[in-house]
């Protein structure tokens, strides 16, 4: 390669990463981090006279009353499944109650994993600050919302569900490096696909944020795939879900159903 | 109060950034780990740049060097990483520092994480110089500091080897 032509590369570099800054910009100046419930079939604007979507949107639509959408920001599992959950267990004192616990405990047990206590104890306090305003007795119902939509509740909570996540992985690494490609350690995973905010989540993380917390999870897939219907999966199978997820390739939103 | 605009009247004050921040300098000021020493003086008002003295660790190719680390936040820290440059007149000769002082280090842009800190970047740092086993310049020096961007996190960076 010519000098010039090594310069051009070096440029070329600074103009991708400007424009996916300037997308990212977009996305967030246009989407709410989390929005409010809209109807399933408003997923048709989409996909204008698309068959395979159209039969699978009206099949969902059939299964859940309405859709909540997030921000394809890299966080939306993490974003949709805390609201999606916290959600339910403002309805539920007694779960609410478990949960509360568990997530105290929490702390101690990720900084005996290994995690730096120092910068876990502002994530665990934000994150138990949230818990306690979404509490079963909490009569204002727009706050989940509200907290959900301010970036420094909304972040710190994914941040706290992300090291979580990395510790159950963590700790049963041996069962979670059979899903790990490559030449990846359990240890690379953690703090390359796991730890950094914008990571998309893969099974694993479902798998491993399901068993931390206890909780089951239906997710529907919508894709191209044939057989116009969407296909659910539960996280861990077999359980009875509390969170309902829609997924599409490389997006998660909140379901709810009928 | 809502919790919501209870925050936006306690940012007024202090951001979460700056808090963190603070909770941060403190931890350094009082037990800084071996061979890193926060330049107190350096540090602005509003905690913006910090200058680091760090040491060469003894036993390894920069023993009894001293090298200088001026981090910048902006305020979307801890989300958004620390730039973190080498500066001053000694920049340590290694395969992943540029001699305008960019480091070339994974945690730094792509793998950064809010549970990361200053101190868990000083010590990356220090053990990324510590297990060096020759000292050199990256291949791609003197091309790199003709045309990159003043701001290293501005460069895409491609992480290849992580033994050296």
């Amino acid at each position: 390669m010519d000098q010039t032509e090594e310069t051009d590369a070096v440029n070329r570099d600074e103009l991708i990463m400007q424009q996916q800054r300037q997308i990212e910009k977009e996305i967030s100046d246009t989407i709410p981090l989390v929005s409010e419930e809209q109807p399933v079939d408003s997923l048709n604007n989409e996909y204008m006279g698309d068959d395979v979507y159209g039969s699978k949107v009206r099949d969902l639509a059939a299964k859940y009353r309405a859709i909540r959408r997030t921000r394809p920001d890299g966080n939306c599992f993490f974003r949709a499944f805390a609201y999606s959950y916290l959600e339910y267990l403002a309805g539920h004192k007694e779960d609410y109650d478990a949960f509360k616990e568990l997530a105290l405990k929490s702390k101690d047990k990720l900084v005996a994993l290994g995690f730096p206590q120092f910068t876990l104890e502002d994530f665990h306090d934000t994150f138990m600050e949230v818990i306690e305003h979404v509490s079963p007795g909490e009569n204002d119902k727009q706050e989940l919302h509200k907290l959900f939509n301010a970036q420094g509740y909304s972040d710190y909570v994914v941040v706290y569900l992300r090291l979580i996540t990395s510790g159950q992985v963590q700790e049963g690494a041996d069962f979670y490096q059979n899903f790990i490609d490559g030449n990846c350690t359990i240890q690379e995973f953690r703090h390359q696909e796991v730890e950094p905010m914008y990571k998309e989540s893969d099974h694993i993380h479902i798998i491993a944020l399901c068993s931390a917390l206890n909780v089951g999870v239906r997710v529907e897939y919508m894709d191209r795939g044939e057989g116009g219907q969407v296909k659910a999966h539960d996280f861990p199978e077999g359980t009875d879900p509390k969170v309902y997820l829609l997924y599409r390739p490389g997006h998660y939103d909140i379901l709810y159903p009928n | 109060m809502s919790l919501v605009s209870k925050m936006e009247s306690k940012s007024s004050a202090t951001s979460p950034s700056e808090r963190r921040l603070h909770k941060e300098l403190l931890a350094l000021i009082k037990e800084p780990p071996p061979g890193v020493k926060v330049d107190v003086d350096s540090v602005g008002k509003n905690l913006q740049e910090w200058k680091i003295n760090i040491d060469g660790v003894e036993g390894t190719l920069y023993e009894g060097e001293h090298f200088q680390l001026l981090f910048k936040f902006n305020n979307k820290y801890p989300f958004d990483s620390p730039e973190v440059t080498f500066i001053g007149s000694n920049i340590p000769v290694h395969p992943h520092v540029y001699s305008n002082g960019h480091i070339c280090l994974s945690i730094l842009t792509d793998d950064w994480s809010p549970a990361l800190s200053v101190q868990s970047v000083c010590l990356s740092i220090s053990s990324m110089l510590s297990s060096c086993r020759e000292k050199k310049r990256p291949p791609d020096n003197t091309l790199y500091v003709k045309t990159c961007n003043k701001n290293p996190k501005k460069t895409k960076w491609w992480y290849h080897d992580d033994t050296v």
